[in-house]
């Protein structure tokens, strides 16, 4: 029994470091720009389309097609919050989620029209293709590539937050927002490369997922509602809490499958309760 | 300035309203009626899923129904009348189609509808059809519950299905597979909703009667548009299964397939059954796998028609058409669209009327030729019968994708369930 909880676990952290690198990226803009962008799921959905296309498609190599996908979401990034998101910085929480739910319906509908609705699959990397023996079952070599991913990039967010001028610059304008201005930070500029590089965070998770996954409208909304779960259990805005909320998430659900599949669905909207009532501001919320 | 309402306004008011509201209801009953005008052409409307990740599943059904309705009017249309068509997407969700139904048929002035893709769609269109007084053929949504609840028992006589229930998943697989003697331990991976738990169930009831050594050693159940199976499988996978069934369906069902493959499931399981995964889309997300033998010939696939099933000229002719028509091979949901056309044809002729009950009865115990096969609509429940075979994913040298080959053949009658019906556990 213990061994099959350990290998689950594995399984459940392989889910969770997915699921991080989407609630990464929201958790970042709200505590930064303090938008709830729900069209954060679109841009990762954006990124495995594009991912398809550079190397599906154009049989670009997959690392290539990768950096290329990041870069073209990313710039689609700084387009929308150039000419959208920048307007409700400072308007109420309900008309940031309006626009921002109408984008999912816009990119569904541009997806769409672009790609067809028929889910498409990309091929998958030979590399991704094995497993190694982990406990004495297979674990796939493409689960363990995600877990380590993962952790680079919440190795990389904490170096670059906490190290650099860079960092520090968005630490000061997300705690005081007048302040940091006053003292010489160009806001818009900051809050541009922000969202971004939260644009760009989305769009490797969906081009992480095409060599398992498939292509198709609807991706980027199935996956947010779980990231938004992880940002509230974790405290809106908190990075930490963000990769501690994906890593209950994750290994809890993947637990529930294993010893609980009848109610699986529930436990974690249940911790999600439990937190909202003992602590509304999430974990590592202030 | 306070806003009075006078005793006499207020009554007059109340008086022209009644009125208004009781002619309307009169009228309406009468227009429904009325609407199916002796002459312009014959309406029918469609409705399936047509936005969202199910997307080519409605557009199967749009392309199959207009290419009857093509054919129909380039012979001169039925009793001297064109057909014209009007689809709607249903978006899965039962008020959506309720509405749908609704329009099209008030509104637009449908005389005949059809298509819906989700069970709950169609278990919610049903109960509205008498009122509307039109016959409607389901040409995707699988529940028992509609034949066998709303049909059968409570006598909603304007459903028909042209489509195959769940008895293609649960029970055919069953019949086919207890045939394998060293495959004694069974697990599940199914969605999480009324489909999975019927498959799953009357799979297991069924398996059990024939062989009472098979055990059921796992299952997840995975809901709508889970994107990482990873979970679900180790979880079954704990458990040393010989074989694994399971409903994910469309594009949910090629990610499980993919995924179980990096997780080395084909190197230790026996079989892998995949309802529906006959499906043209399916076969097409994991045609590269199929050619490099991924699957080691472990795959195998239910679905509710498949384009190299039944060899009869009527079949070839449709597919080659269909592929010149569209370039792409019809799936399922293109034939039974296809054919439900045909069978409007049919039962106009026979009735020569629009009387909801003439064409009903014309319907009733019908024998047509459709690419699928024969079907017959058997009274009791309004359900088509007509056999469609499982078999095990290959790939073809006739074919660009894969498809089902070494066919298992059991007779409709032989797998489907039959009146008077007892309940199936549609829970977890």
């Amino acid at each position: 029994m213990l061994e099959k909880l350990a290998f689950q676990a594995l399984i459940g952290l392989s889910f969770s470091m997915y699921l991080w690198l989407l609630a990464a990226g929201l958790t970042l803009v709200f505590g930064v720009l303090g938008v709830l962008n729900f069209a954060h799921g679109s841009l990762f959905m954006l990124g495995a389309y594009a991912t398809f296309t550079f190397y599906g498609k154009l049989g670009l190599n997959f690392w290539l097609s990768i950096g290329l996908s990041l870069i073209s979401v990313g710039i689609i990034g700084a387009i929308f919050e150039r000419l959208f998101i920048r307007r409700i910085y400072d308007i109420d929480l309900p008309y940031q989620l309006i626009l921002t739910f109408g984008f999912i319906l816009i990119f569904d509908d541009l997806v769409k029209m672009i790609w067809g609705g028929v889910a498409m699959i990309p091929p998958m990397p030979s590399f991704f293709e094995g497993n190694f023996s982990v406990l004495g079952r297979p674990f796939p070599i493409y689960n363990l590539f995600i877990i380590f991913t993962g952790i680079a990039v919440a190795v990389a967010l904490w170096l670059i937050l906490e190290k650099t001028w860079w960092g520090r610059m968005i630490r000061a304008s997300a705690s005081d927002r007048e302040m940091a201005s006053a003292i010489g930070i160009n806001i818009p500029i900051l809050f541009t490369t922000v969202f971004v590089f939260s644009a760009m965070l989305a769009a490797l998770g969906g081009a992480l997922g095409t060599p398992v996954r498939v292509v198709a409208p609807g991706i980027g909304t199935a996956m947010i509602i779980q990231a938004f779960v992880i940002t509230v259990i974790g405290g809106l805005g908190n990075l930490k809490g963000a990769f501690i909320g994906a890593l209950i998430v994750g290994i809890l659900t993947s637990f529930g499958i294993l010893l609980f599949p009848v109610f699986e669905l529930f436990i974690i909207f249940v911790v999600m309760a439990i937190v909202l009532m003992v602590k509304p501001e999430g974990l590592f919320g202030k | 300035m306070a806003k009075k309402i006078s005793r006499r306004k207020f009554l007059k008011d109340a008086v022209v309203g009644g009125v208004a509201l009781g002619t309307g209801l009169g009228g309406y009953r009468v227009t429904y009626g009325q609407a199916k005008k002796a002459a312009g052409p014959i309406k029918i409307g469609g409705q399936g899923a047509t936005s969202g990740a199910h997307t080519d599943y409605g557009w199967q059904m749009m392309a199959g129904s207009t290419m009857a309705i093509e054919e129909i009017n380039a012979k001169g249309g039925i009793l001297g009348r064109k057909l014209e068509l009007k689809f709607m997407d249903e978006e899965l969700k039962p008020a959506t189609a309720v509405k749908n139904a609704r329009y099209l048929v008030t509104d637009w002035g449908a005389d005949f509808l059809f298509g819906i893709d989700s069970s709950g769609s169609g278990m919610a269109v049903g109960p509205v059809l008498p009122e509307l007084d039109r016959l409607c053929f389901i040409c995707h949504a699988a529940t028992h519950r509609i034949t066998e609840e709303l049909v059968y028992e409570k006598k909603i006589k304007q459903i028909f299905r042209t489509c195959v229930p769940t008895y293609q998943d649960g029970i055919l697989p069953a019949l086919i597979m207890k045939d394998f003697p060293e495959i004694k331990r069974w697990a599940g991976i199914h969605e999480d909703y009324e489909y999975g738990y019927v498959a799953w169930n009357t799979f297991k009831e069924t398996m059990k009667k024939y062989r009472p050594d098979v055990e059921f050693v796992s299952i997840a159940w995975a809901p709508f548009w889970t994107m990482d199976f990873s979970s679900h499988i180790a979880a079954v996978m704990a458990e040393k299964p010989d074989a694994i069934h399971t409903t994910k369906w469309a594009g949910e069902g090629v990610m499980l397939i993919r995924q179980a493959l990096t997780l080395g499931v084909f190197d230790n399981i026996k079989a892998w059954w995949q309802c529906m995964g006959g499906s043209v889309d399916v076969l097409q997300g994991i045609a590269r796998e199929v050619e490099a033998d991924k699957f080691k010939g472990k795959l195998w696939a239910s679905a509710r028609y498949i384009h190299n099933y039944p060899v009869t000229p009527e079949n070839k002719a449709f597919v080659d058409k269909f592929l010149k028509r569209w370039v792409r091979y019809p799936n399922y949901s293109a034939e039974t669209s296809y054919s439900s056309i045909y069978v409007i044809k049919a039962a106009l002729e026979k009735a020569k009327s629009f009387e909801t009950a003439k064409l009903v009865a014309a319907v009733e115990g019908m024998e047509i030729m459709t690419p699928a096969g024969k079907r017959y609509f058997r009274p009791e429940d309004h359900q088509a019968v007509y056999t469609v075979p499982g078999g095990r994913v290959i790939k073809s040298p006739d074919y660009p994708l894969p498809i089902l080959g070494d066919l298992k053949v059991i007779p409709a009658k032989d797998y489907y369930r039959h009146p008077p019906f007892t309940p199936i556990a549609a829970t977890k």
